[in-house]
């Protein structure tokens, strides 16, 4: 049975190809295209293929970007020293945000996970170890900002122990109280990891 | 802690049923399928917001109705309080004190419980499954940092256990990943070993004096922790490396089987009675006891842990005892712990409780007051 004229009808299934869209949500948003006017549409239209076409992934650092080197990658203001690894092209955006990260940056565009298939070169592992090998660069430290659960945690263990004979300083990055937030708020949880980790001062 | 009232509506049999409870022991009479273990179910949904046999919460809503509600007039440190649950096809609601808690963990708790119900005897019967279970739920209930080190405990281990069964695949970089797996493995292994021997030292102390007073000093229960990983309990320090050199010596087996044979996944508690094994030598009478002295040794744990005594369901298990048992039973529980029973046998027991308990005849989901 067909409720909508076709071309709805495709539209909603265009919407609910993309995460955490129902049907509901589809829909509204496939009425409310119809109501925008044609140039916000073809904008929209054009903005979703090129994305498409004309991203592709550093080829130092495997971020997505649009030119090569990537923008962080080309910026010779930054500190060449110094690279963060992290696990998605999402995270980089985040300790962006922060403003208070200059270093450069490694996405392994996933973490290891051989129930999943994902071992370490399935990941972009092998493209930091050269990375780290070419006589170009001069990192000295390497941080480590996998996410905190298990995968994410032997992806950092997995790296250090390749790295660590290499006498690159390797460290990882703290996990515990949120700041700003109060003691008392805190989970369980969250509260034993931060003991775990306290340190001298 | 004493559960006043308790009040359902729409749940399982029951179209809606109003009852005051006795402070000591309540006592639950009717022949089988007639709804009384139901009573008991719908006094752990206040507890735990969970129920210890339904599978889907919607199996609990009555029969052609929209939702099921419970509610329970709590009190505890000598203040009163209300708990209600509303179960609907899909979610539950929780209040307290007629508010609303959007977290069904802010809801679990208030109401402390302890049920033995025949599949309990399991606990001693059964395989190290069983008991492993029980630790588990148990040391869960008290402790949420030790639930969150057993899911990333499975977690660790199945991503393990598959490296282990998929050997023959060509990415050989996947074996190199052992090591780190292992590490994980150990960290929160060890956290597990750690909290369960505690737990098993506690349960012993108090379990063993339980067991005297049911059995009238008759029988010495022992519990015993048996670890995959050492026969003689080493000191906490030496626990990650033993558990490194376990795993080393059997990485070859390891691979063989496709998983891992040692750790606290393949542990076991030992219970003895008179210094034999009762999972193979004790006879069922004793296997029975040797199970509720577990369970009751729960009531003065949870006591230790929240400073009072937890409301204890005892489903069916009264004529798993002879009636010896059952008297000091009921003695030893009765004064100081608030006691709710079902049971189809009518004899002896009321005559027993007649001053002191609350008697409930129940019948197709009608309940009439002795």
């Amino acid at each position: 049975m067909l409720y909508y004229p076709q071309p709805i009808a495709d539209l909603i299934d265009g919407f609910m190809l993309l995460p955490g869209i129902g049907p509901k949500t589809a829909q509204r948003l496939a009425f409310h295209v119809l109501n925008m006017n044609e140039e916000d549409v073809m904008n929209f239209a054009k903005a979703l293929v090129n994305a498409k076409r004309h991203l592709h992934y550093c080829s130092r650092c495997c971020n997505i970007t649009d030119t090569d080197p990537c923008r962080v990658c080309s910026d010779s203001s930054r500190n060449q020293e110094l690279i963060c690894v992290v696990q998605d092209a999402k995270d980089v955006v985040a300790m962006e945000k922060m403003r208070d990260y200059n270093g450069l940056y490694h996405v392994l565009q996933g973490a290891i996970s051989p129930m999943e298939g994902i071992g370490p070169d399935q990941i972009r592992i092998p493209e930091l170890l050269r990375r780290l090998q070419d006589t170009d660069t001069a990192v000295n430290e390497l941080i480590l900002a996998t996410n905190p659960n298990v995968e994410g945690e032997a992806t950092a263990m997995y790296i250090s122990r390749l790295i660590k004979p290499t006498g690159i300083k390797v460290t990882r990055i703290a996990h515990g109280l949120p700041v700003g937030g109060d003691l008392e708020y805190a989970d369980e949880v969250t509260l034993s990891k931060a003991l775990e980790g306290r340190r001298e001062i | 802690m004493i559960l006043h009232k308790l009040e359902v509506h729409d749940f399982r049999n029951y179209s809606s049923l109003s009852l005051s409870l006795s402070p000591h022991v309540t006592i639950f009479v009717g022949q089988n399928a007639q709804g009384k273990t139901n009573i008991l179910e719908s006094v752990l949904m206040l507890a735990l917001a969970k129920s210890h046999r339904a599978g889907k919460d919607s199996e609990m809503i009555r029969w052609g109705a929209e939702s099921a509600f419970v509610a329970g007039e709590l009190e505890r440190q000598q203040r009163r309080s209300s708990l209600d649950l509303r179960i609907m096809k899909h979610g539950k609601k929780v209040r307290i004190n007629g508010l609303e808690k959007r977290r069904i963990s802010d809801f679990i708790g208030h109401l402390n419980v302890v049920l033995f119900a025949p599949e309990d005897l399991m606990l001693v019967k059964g395989g190290p499954q069983a008991r492993r279970r029980f630790l588990d739920i148990e040391l869960g209930q008290m402790s949420p940092q030790y639930l969150h080190n057993l899911a990333q405990y499975q977690k660790v281990l199945q991503q393990r256990n598959n490296i282990l069964k998929n050997s023959d695949r060509p990415d050989k970089k996947m074996i190199d990943t052992l090591a780190v797996w292992d590490e994980q493995l150990i960290e929160y292994g060890v956290k597990l070993i750690r909290k369960r021997l505690e737990f098993v030292s506690k349960l012993q102390e108090f379990s063993a004096s339980i067991h005297q007073r049911i059995t009238s000093g008759g029988e010495e229960l022992t519990l015993q922790y048996k670890s995959s990983l050492f026969e003689d309990v080493p000191s906490v320090d030496e626990l990650p490396s033993r558990f490194q050199q376990q795993l080393a010596d059997k990485q070859r087996e390891d691979f063989r089987r496709g998983s891992t044979s040692a750790g606290p996944h393949r542990d076991d508690v030992e219970v003895r009675i008179d210094g034999k094994n009762v999972n193979t030598f004790g006879s069922q009478g004793q296997q029975r006891t040797a199970a509720l002295s577990m369970k009751l040794a729960e009531i003065d744990l949870i006591r230790q842990e929240v400073g009072e005594y937890p409301v204890l369901l005892l489903d069916d298990v009264l004529s798993e005892l002879d009636e010896m048992r059952q008297l000091h039973l009921l003695e030893s529980m009765g004064e100081k712990v608030q006691t709710l029973i079902t049971t189809t046998m009518t004899y002896g027991l009321e005559e027993l409780m007649r001053e002191k308990a609350v008697v409930y005849r129940v019948q197709q989901g009608i309940l009439l007051r002795a």
